[in-house]
């Protein structure tokens, strides 16, 4: 894209007016510091769409509100992302207190300041349904769990898997509750091969009916990852494109996740309880408590395939370039060997949102 | 019914502090009048041709007896008596002094209402079927959707400043109650083909001076999709419509302008950029939304008769059947012989809350045909219902006949008016009452419009009346044709314009036309299909 090669000028200050086409708009947005919207008339409500344009592009420099405004204005200059006023009448009403709540999405600088309500309400919800379900299923066991979630969260619920050596156990207990669950597998395009012919074995032993396969963005691989080597230079970034990426986009449509984490896999897992919010959606760890000899021993009780890696001596499985046998106490010690990273970075909602909001900016705006 | 909680309680009270010190402002001069009115309008205050008249909103047309009940109040307590209930579902008080105008705002916001964009160049208050939850034909209840749509459009930072005024209606049902063909946009809640319902998606419907029946955008919208959906649709508007000149302002026209494919090109495009997460409608809040409102419970027992003289005649035109087992529709009619249409006294708005109070689960509802409706009654007591009627001067047998006519408050009132609408109105239900048109006349629709804003909805009446100022005369174009509901047409016009008295005896004569010419169960729009414009014009203008 020619304009993605556009030196953004931060000292440019670029004026539009209400009048402007978007994609002029746009334009400045992608090459000036900071913009300011003219307003000719205070009636003209133009300004606020093509503010709130700028800013869902990415743009994060001063966006002012210049002309004939009024004070009465202020709220919904702000909300649609202008974070400077001056306007060609000062008056001490510009002073007056806003409104506590906002109805709708604000697009304000950097983050949305107040989240609309309808989703303020539905996450505070989900936090609480969270909390009951941990109270009524902290000693239940792993088909319960998911029995409940399915439950409580029909058509909204996926489960995450890596098909490693310890996901078919997951995978079963889901198969008995339903099938049609859609099962998200990120294939990273660096697995190893044994771990997609185990993925197929499973997927036709357990009658799964809705596996997902998502893959990394071709435009954002060739940009980030043309030899393919990635994983030497930044072993982080290249989770960021295998995975964090394109799971934030397979999500989308998700409110609750089945893992597959375990207390037994040490780190920041050892806390893990079997409901858990993470602000934005639930994620339920239904074999959370089960300790290595319980996975061993309910794979024999179900009869399950084991890994192909599984013998010799892989004890969780990533990526191959990132994943060695291991030896240690901890299960994913083998992952990332070498470093200090024991995540890849997919439960982080931090990153998950950021690489969300890197999508959708990377869409063309249409004019 | 919804609740509100203390988001939206803060919400409006807010509002009311702002609009205080608004006009506080006004009045002080720190704000000129031309800077006033668009924030005046926002909060439903009209300077009229007598007075202030202020349009308090009733959401998607329903309200409770406690809130009826202060309508009633501010009818006594601040204008004369009276309150007139308009084609939109609202309420309008004629005569408020503005500096009270505040403290009617605190009494409405007291009973979780408001006056927020009942006027002005903003998204208006939603409208919707008055049967919604107890239609027999529904396909889902659409105000769970309606009050989201309420929320989301409410001070809304991107859409306050529009073109022109926006108008949505949604409809549950495909009998359309709700005329979405006539909005700028209009939403039906149809079943897709796994069973699941969503939304059928219209826009660029509407009536006034360029009168345009909506184009369908999208046969299936998931639910939860519905405020992406929106935005997208108000984003192209308000960014790309005409603005120099108010009367193409409207999204017909830009509809129009730009092709209909074209223009949902441009929607659906900016409808897949800005979807997500943000937008989409979570489900623990549309579960939320629906649980306000539960289908009423059914009552095992027998419906009420008795022998009173009228009882008969009105059960059979004024109730309708109801989807739940002991329960009935009632239609409370606004249209006494010679009366003003959609006006009720304040005792009539407390009789209607006692009734509905007792009677119906509490619940009233406010028609686009200037009626009131209690949609949960207990048909065991239909009986008791039709003599607390009576005995409010409310038990008028016309619901949908031909003397169930709907007006605007025309030129008695409105400024914007070039011809009165009311008085020809009052003497064309007395015509048709007097003269034994009315009878049989189920679903034959007439409206009268004082101009062409056509806020009486002329152009979607069967027979439709148009006031113009014709050198300073009163005259009034007739049409015919118009169809509101499922299909919705605009009326023609039959020939040149009358006097009022000329208007009276043309509708009566068209209704007795459409009397002796129809067929078995056929319709104003059939029979005219059939026989043409030409008999009509004959018999109101002669060989």
């Amino acid at each position: 894209m020619g304009s993605e090669a556009v030196l953004r000028d931060v000292h440019a200050r670029i004026e539009i007016d209400t009048a402007t086409a978007p994609e002029t708009a746009l334009e400045a947005g992608r090459r000036a510091g900071a913009i300011d919207v003219r307003f000719p008339g205070f009636k003209d409500g133009r300004g606020y769409s093509l503010a709130a344009l700028i800013r869902e592009s990415g743009y994060a420099g001063e966006l002012r509100a210049v002309g004939d405004i009024l004070p009465d204005q202020k709220d919904c200059l702000e909300r649609s992302g202008f974070d400077a006023i001056s306007p060609d009448t000062p008056s001490p009403r510009w002073q007056r207190a806003g409104f506590t709540h906002a109805y709708q999405l604000g697009i304000a600088r950097g983050a949305t300041d107040r989240p609309p309500v309808y989703r303020a309400r539905a996450l505070a919800a989900r936090k609480e349904q969270v909390d009951a379900l941990n109270r009524e299923h902290s000693a239940s066991p792993p088909q319960t769990i998911i029995a409940a979630s399915v439950d409580a969260f029909s058509g909204r619920i996926a489960m995450l898997s890596s098909f490693g050596v310890e996901a078919a156990l997951g995978l079963a207990l889901l198969a008995q509750v339903d099938r049609r669950v859609p099962v998200l597998f990120l294939d990273t395009q660096r697995h190893f091969p044994q771990t997609l012919t185990y993925r197929d074995q499973l997927i036709a032993h357990l009658g799964l009916e809705d596996v997902r396969i998502l893959t990394p963005d071709p435009a954002e691989a060739r940009a980030l990852d043309s030899d393919g080597k990635l994983y030497e230079r930044d072993s982080e970034t290249c989770c960021e494109l295998r995975k964090v990426r394109p799971l934030g986009a397979g999500l989308e449509d998700f409110d609750a996740v089945i893992t597959g984490r375990k207390r037994a896999h040490g780190g920041e897992r050892q806390s893990l309880q079997p409901f858990e919010f993470d602000g934005e959606r639930v994620m339920i760890n239904p074999v959370a408590g089960i300790d290595p000899a319980g996975i061993a021993a309910l794979y024999r009780q179900m009869n399950l395939p084991a890994h192909p890696l599984r013998e010799q001596g892989y004890a969780s499985v990533g990526c191959w370039p990132c994943t060695a046998p291991s030896a240690g106490l901890h299960a994913r010690d083998g992952r990332w060997p070498g470093s200090d990273r024991s995540e890849c970075g997919i439960f982080d909602q931090a990153r998950t949102d950021r690489a969300v909001a890197a999508r959708k900016r990377a869409v063309r705006l249409i004019g | 019914m919804y609740r509100y909680d203390e988001i939206d309680r803060t919400m409006v009270s807010e509002r009311v502090e702002e609009f205080r010190e608004q006009v506080e402002a006004r009045l002080s001069g720190a704000l000129s009048e031309d800077q006033f009115k668009p924030l005046r309008l926002m909060n439903g205050v009209y300077l009229q041709l007598h007075a202030y008249m202020l349009r308090a909103a009733i959401p998607y047309g329903t309200l409770n007896a406690r809130q009826m009940r202060v309508l009633a109040h501010i009818a006594r307590q601040y204008d004369k008596g009276y309150g007139h209930f308009t084609t939109r579902q609202n309420i309008q008080y004629n005569w408020p002094a503005l500096v009270d105008i505040p403290e009617i705002l605190e009494q409405l916001a007291d009973v979780e209402m408001h006056a927020i964009q009942t006027s002005g160049n903003c998204i208006r208050n939603t409208t919707t079927d008055p049967f919604a939850g107890a239609a027999l034909d529904e396909v889902e209840d659409p105000r769970p959707w309606c009050e989201l749509i309420r929320q989301w459009s409410t001070l809304h930072p991107e859409f306050t400043f529009l073109p022109r005024k926006f108008k949505i209606a949604v409809t549950g049902s495909e009998a359309d109650r709700a005329a979405i063909g006539v909005h700028d946009i209009g939403l039906k809640l149809v079943r897709g083909e796994t069973g699941e319902t969503g939304f059928e998606v219209h826009a660029g419907g509407g009536q006034g001076r360029t009168p345009r029946v909506a184009v369908k955008l999208r046969g299936f919208l998931p639910k939860n999709e519905l405020l992406a959906y929106l935005t997208a649709i108000m984003r192209v508007y308000n960014l790309a419509a005409q603005r120099d000149n108010i009367y193409k302002a409207r999204i017909k026209i830009l509809v129009e302008t730009m092709g209909p494919d074209a223009f949902t090109a441009e929607v659906e495009a900016m409808y897949r950029q800005i979807r997500g997460r943000d937008l989409a409608v979570p489900a623990e809040e549309a579960a939320r939304l629906t649980a306000f409102f539960p289908e009423p419970s059914p009552v095992d027992r027998p419906e009420g008769a008795i022998n009173a003289p009228g009882f008969a005649r009105w059960r059979r035109i004024n109730v309708k059947p109801h989807k739940v087992p002991g329960r009935a529709i009632v239609v409370i009619s606004l249209k006494p012989r010679a009366g003003a249409p959609g006006d009720a006294t304040a005792d009539q708005m407390d009789a209607v809350a006692d009734l509905a109070e007792r009677y119906g689960d509490g619940e009233i509802r406010v028609t686009k045909e200037q009626n009131l409706v209690i949609p949960h009654a207990v048909a065991a007591h239909l009986p008791a219902i039709f003599e607390g009627l009576e005995a409010a001067g409310l038990a008028t047998a016309n619901a949908g006949l031909a003397s169930d006519i709907v007006t605007c408050p025309g030129l008695d009132y409105c400024n914007l008016a070039n011809a009165r609408s009311i008085p020809v109105a009052q003497a064309l239900s007395a015509a048709l009452i007097d003269r034994g048109l009315d009878e049989d006349t189920q679903g034959l629709t007439i409206k009268i419009s004082g101009c062409i804003n056509a806020c009486g909805h002329h152009h979607i009446a069967n027979i439709g009346l148009l006031g113009v100022d014709k050198k300073g005369e009163e005259v009034y174009q007739l049409t015919l044709g118009g169809v509101a509901d499922n299909g919705a047409a605009i009326g023609k016009i039959l020939g040149p314009g009358l006097t009022p008295d000329e208007a009276v005896e043309a509708v009566t004569a068209c209704v007795a036309m459409f009397r002796r010419e129809r067929r078995s169960g056929e319709v104003f729009a059939g029979t005219l299909h059939r026989i043409g414009f030409e008999p009509f014009k004959e018999a109101v203008y002669g060989q």
